[in-house]
């Protein structure tokens, strides 16, 4: 299947059934989306609706129960684990909700960890302006548990940046940062999405963060409620 | 790229500390093995250069036939010494009194171990030393009384006439057994020939001795190995004397020690390897988020553990050859002339064994490791030991494959291997249904308590593994601990102290008074009177058996049940005897006889068969009544054949007595000799020396090896403790959090342990319960009794020390102020 060049993110139908002690639990229930190349997307909703989870099926950490997802030509949903590996590594970037820094490396080395595994030269270089741009130049060699939650959060966006990729998802990226610095924080999203072109799918609790993106999802237990009448024509 | 986030990594973790516990579980497998590989092998070649003393070299070739040129050439090539020796008895004429001696015949290189005296006199105590001569005979001090002979005189052995050279003051390798049947006489090989004893037919021991290097040795014997014959076989030590079973009961005591180091080896290493994985689940779906394969990641934790076992195989290779050499320094001390050899043995055990552990202990679970999906970032990391049957399994082979390769026994291993087995399965159906019953008790109780309980049991049912290892390495330890005063226990019963030391031989019934009056006036203790009859066994059911009896000169060397035996009647069963069927003379009981099991078994004696003896020409008869089993190892007089009183009371007897000289009263030994000359003293003092000397080397060498053992077990428990840290630490948090007090949480800290090792000290006492009596009667052959003293041991040992090894390793935890223990939980 081939879809349009100008489609970043295709998902149709996605359902995602967990195992649960007694029987099975759907988390996720028919969820279809369109997302363009260097589009903003914000995806809004209650907590436990199924945000991190849209978003793991979406990035290819995990694959649906049923329905498809394509990243530009891969379809996510048929590819193996290190396929799907293979496509993170070259082309998404990944902020987790509670940043999962490795607490056995420093700031800069936690950035500089994508890009060693891609392994693109000049990482060290890279790793540096892009702890300069989220302000934590002074601190390149501290160990996570020595950062604030803030801080680290800022490395986790940092690391995210680092391979340059083509889509970036972000699931709360400002949630434990003050005003400012979550102000900053998004500028920098912005303006990455803005410079480089990279499509960003962000989930967030926070409205004016999301009336910044270009679309909005609202879920509510584990389904679209009211959709964005350009995503929903998107899909047809 | 990959190796430089690898090598990154790598200084992380080792400076988190988490890499050590598995270089140190791997350090301890490699270095406990071959620390006690080499230990146990140089305790044997110890013992064994040691024996070597008592054979007159470090190993016997005994043969039928005359000697095979060949044989000596090939020792020659390996660079293997030699020593010939021939052994008949024969007459020995001296003026007109003849008497049955046996003969040794030896050339100059004899003794090749240990040390031959020679004194030119008739007396040990007196005259100069002198060495072997042609020409020459040397006789046992009782001859000396016996043929009225003295220093200078000639004597007829067959067709040749010898002169008297001296008396035989110490000969390496004399019979220990006391009553080892004829008077012994020294002469020189070249002398044989002109004897003519030597005629086709002639029953003569042929002995090939010889000495060498472990190495030379072992390439000569399986070079030789196909040209020997079956008249030829290796005199292999003999465990019916009480140094030969000292032996081969170290020799089993000390591999098994081996097996169950390997085992507590093994078991750390599984804990570590487990707990790494653990620890790093998250760390690798993090890795794999951003885009590593399965394949890097595998590279990434596979250098890892490279690197790890590198370490340990060099530092635990170097520690445990370094164990060897203080070993072998403390065996120098009590074994002077003891020559240690380096042997890459242990080294390429302890390496191999390093391996194994590591792949198959640490590899499966760093398989699953990578095998971790992307996905799991999103999940809480499971804190708890997760159940892999693969790992068990695999786990479990390399366990029993190692124990093998250890042990060379397959069935010892796969024994050894069954019981731990077994009681692993049983301790996890305990720990399962205790679960059940822990939850009634716990209620109501203090909230402490409530909260020790209530962690036990959650870790209980996460795994139980945790209770099989702290039972399993205080179970080994105290079932080791307790086989090992067991062991020495017996072998010093074997010589109590003040056992009679003196044996009397050839007290005619006229000298019994002047004895017992002499015993009086000196205050010895004589013990019984054993009366002697020198007869031969005839006819078993009609059937001749002269044959059969003196086939086996072993036996006939050994004992004396060739040609003559020693008859004895008794009324009363002695003491270290045991009937194994029939019954024990009555009271009126008429021609019966005592038949010693093991000659009962060689010569197919049944109860009820019909035994002939020939005594001084007279034939009698007598019904097997009773099979006796013996205890060759006491030194007292033992008796193949014992008649009931009614048929041997009128024949003339000599009589055998014994009684304990201190070492200061030995003057009365002199005074005795002269009043009763006729009356051979055999003193024992240098045999009980030497099972002495070599109890208390052996004794050394099982403490060390105890320590060892226990080393590892305490370690064991660390390593487990350790696996927990993390899942504390979360906990210790959130009850911080939640407004807990640090008595409150020391309280339960501490009640949990008590339980815990509570728990298993008791599981760990029923199993060593079992085991030493499956040990006790199957392989070591001791009686068996209740260890009554285990069962408060045991629950206090594990108590104490599961308590101490956690509060020793936990309290650093509960110290930490509540911020930073929060923060390193929820960020860290
Ligand atoms: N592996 C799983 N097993 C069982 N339930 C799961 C699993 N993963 C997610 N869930 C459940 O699915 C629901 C959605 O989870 P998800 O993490 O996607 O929510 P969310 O919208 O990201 O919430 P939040 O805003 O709090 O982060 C939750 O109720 C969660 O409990
Ligand atoms: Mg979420």
């Amino acid at each position: 299947m081939i879809i349009a060049p100008e489609i970043h993110i295709k998902a149709t139908g996605l359902t995602k059934s967990v195992k649960v002690a007694d029987g099975s639990l759907t988390i996720l229930h028919d969820i279809s989306l369109l997302i363009n190349r260097g589009e903003s997307v914000a995806i809004v909703g209650a907590s436990g609706s199924g945000k991190s989870t849209l978003l793991s099926l979406l990035a290819g950490l995990d694959v649906p129960s049923q329905g498809e997802v394509f990243l530009a030509e891969y379809p996510l949903h048929l590819l193996s684990e290190d396929e799907r590996a293979g496509v993170r590594a070259a082309h998404v970037g990944f902020v987790f909700q509670s940043f999962l820094l490795l607490p056995s490396l420093t700031a800069l080395e936690n950035i500089t960890l994508p890009a060693e595994l891609a392994g693109i030269k000049d990482a060290k270089a890279r790793g540096l302006i892009l702890l300069q741009q989220v302000g934590l130049a002074e601190r390149a060699d501290f160990f996570p548990a020595q950062l604030s939650g803030g801080e680290q959060q800022r490395v986790a966006i940092a690391r995210a940046f680092i391979t340059k990729p083509d889509v970036l998802f972000a699931d709360e990226p400002s949630a434990n940062l003050d005003a400012a610095t979550g102000l900053k924080i998004e500028d920098l999203l912005f303006k990455l999405n803005a410079e480089q072109g990279t499509t960003l799918v962000l989930v967030t609790h926070n409205n004016d963060l999301a009336a910044r993106c270009q679309r909005q999802y609202k879920m509510q237990a584990g389904r679209f409620i009211e959709t964005d009448m350009q995503g929903s024509q998107h899909v047809g | 790229m990959l190796a430089k986030i690898a090598w990154r990594l790598f200084w992380r973790e080792l400076r988190r500390g988490e890499l050590w516990v598995i270089a140190f579980a791997l350090f301890l497998a490699v270095g406990s093995v071959v620390s006690l590989s080499g230990i146990t092998t140089g305790v044997k070649s110890a013992l064994m250069q040691r024996s070597a003393q008592f054979s007159a070299a470090d190993s016997v070739l005994r043969s039928s036939q005359p000697f095979d040129q060949a044989i000596f050439a090939q020792a020659e090539n390996l660079k293997v010494q030699t020593a010939r020796q021939m052994q008949f008895d024969s007459m020995l004429f001296a003026a007109d009194i003849m008497q049955l001696v046996t003969i040794k015949a030896v050339d100059n290189s004899y003794p090749l171990r240990g040390e031959l005296l020679l004194k030119r006199a008739s007396r040990i105590a007196e005259g100069k030393t002198v060495s072997l001569n042609k020409g020459d005979v040397y006789l046992e001090m009782r001859l000396f009384d016996l043929l009225k002979l003295s220093v200078g005189d000639q004597i007829e052995l067959g067709m040749a006439k010898l002169t008297v050279g001296g008396v035989i003051a110490n000969e390496p390798d004399a019979p220990l057994s006391v009553f080892g049947g004829a008077p012994r006489v020294l002469m020189h090989i070249d002398d044989v020939a002109a004897t003519q004893i030597v005629q086709p037919g002639s029953r003569i021991t042929y002995r090939y001795l010889f000495a060498g290097n472990a190495t030379n040795l072992a390439k000569f014997e399986s070079a030789i190995a196909p040209q020997l014959s079956s008249h030829q076989r290796w005199q292999k030590l003999d465990n019916e004397s009480a140094i030969g079973s000292a032996l081969e009961r170290a020799e089993r005591f000390l591999l098994l020690a081996g097996l169950l180091g390997i085992i507590l080896a093994a078991c750390a290493a599984a804990v570590a390897a487990t707990r790494y994985s653990q620890r790093n689940t998250q760390a690798v779906a993090v890795i794999k988020a951003l885009g590593a394969t399965t394949q890097q990641v595998r590279l990434l934790y596979g250098s890892h553990l490279f690197l790890v076992i590198l370490f340990s195989l060099v530092t635990g290779v170097i520690a445990g050859q370094l164990a060897i050499d203080a070993a072998h320094w403390g065996i120098k001390y009590y074994l002077n002339d003891y020559h240690a050899e380096f042997s890459w043995r242990p080294l390429w055990l302890g390496c191999l064994t390093g391996v194994i552990c590591a792949l198959l202990f640490a590899a499966r679970p760093m398989w699953r490791l990578a095998s971790t999906a992307a996905i799991d970032v999103l999940k809480q990391p499971s804190l708890s030991l997760g159940f892999d049957v693969v790992q068990w399994v695999v786990g479990a082979a390399a366990i029993w494959a190692l124990m093998w390769l250890f042990s060379g026994e397959l069935v010892l291993s796969i024994g050894l291997f069954v019981i731990c087995a077994v009681f692993a399965a049983v301790l996890m159906v305990f720990a399962a249904v205790l679960v059940k019953f822990v939850k009634p008790v716990a209620a109501g109780q203090s909230s402490a308590r409530k909260l020790a309980m209530a962690n036990l049991r959650r870790r209980l049912w996460a795994n139980s593994f945790q209770l099989i290892t702290f039972s399993l390495a205080i179970f080994l330890a105290l079932s080791l601990y307790f086989l090992r005063s067991e062991l020495i226990e017996q072998w010093q019963k074997q010589i109590p102290v003040g056992a009679p030391n003196h044996f009397l031989v050839n007290i005619t019934e006229a000298q019994r008074d002047t004895l017992n009056s002499f015993a009086k006036q000196h205050q010895l203790k004589l013990g019984q009177y054993y009366p002697v009859v020198r007869g031969r066994l005839t006819a078993i059911n009609n059937e001749q058996v002269q044959q059969e009896v003196t086939k086996d000169d072993r036996s006939a060397q050994r004992v004396g049940i060739g040609r003559e035996l020693n008859l004895t009647w008794l009324s009363d069963l002695p003491q270290n005897n045991e009937l194994t069927i029939g019954h024990w003379f009555a009271v009126q009981a008429k021609a019966e006889v005592s038949v010693e099991a093991e000659v009962a078994q060689r010569l197919a004696i049944k109860l009820g068969d019909t035994l002939a003896f020939s005594i001084g020409g007279q034939e009698l008869s007598a019904n097997v009544s009773s099979i006796r089993k013996v205890d060759w190892n006491s030194l007292q007089p033992n008796f193949y054949m014992i008649l009931s009183p009614d048929l041997l009371a009128n024949f003339p007897a000599t009589y055998i007595n014994a009684f304990y000289l201190a070492p200061e009263q030995s003057v009365l030994l002199n005074q005795l000799v002269r009043l009763l000359p006729t009356v051979t003293v055999i003193s024992v003092d240098s045999i009980i020396a030497q099972v002495n000397s070599i109890i208390g080397q052996v004794t050394i060498a099982l403490s060390f090896i105890l320590l060892i053992i226990g080393l590892a077990a305490a370690l064991v428990l660390v390593a487990q403790v350790q696996a927990t840290l993390e899942q504390r630490e979360q906990e210790l948090a959130i009850l911080r959090t939640l407004g807990a007090r640090y008595i409150f949480l020391r309280n339960a800290l501490v009640l949990e342990f008590v339980f815990l090792g509570a728990m298993a000290g008791l599981f760990a006492t029923i199993l060593a319960e079992i085991m030493l009596f499956v040990l006790q009667q199957r392989v070591f052959n001791l009686p068996f009794n209740l260890h009554y003293n285990l069962w408060w041991i045991g629950p206090m040992l594990g108590v104490v020390l599961v308590t101490a090894l956690g509060w020793w390793q936990l309290k650093r935890l509960l110290r930490i102020p509540s911020a930073q223990l929060i923060r390193r939980v929820l960020q860290g």
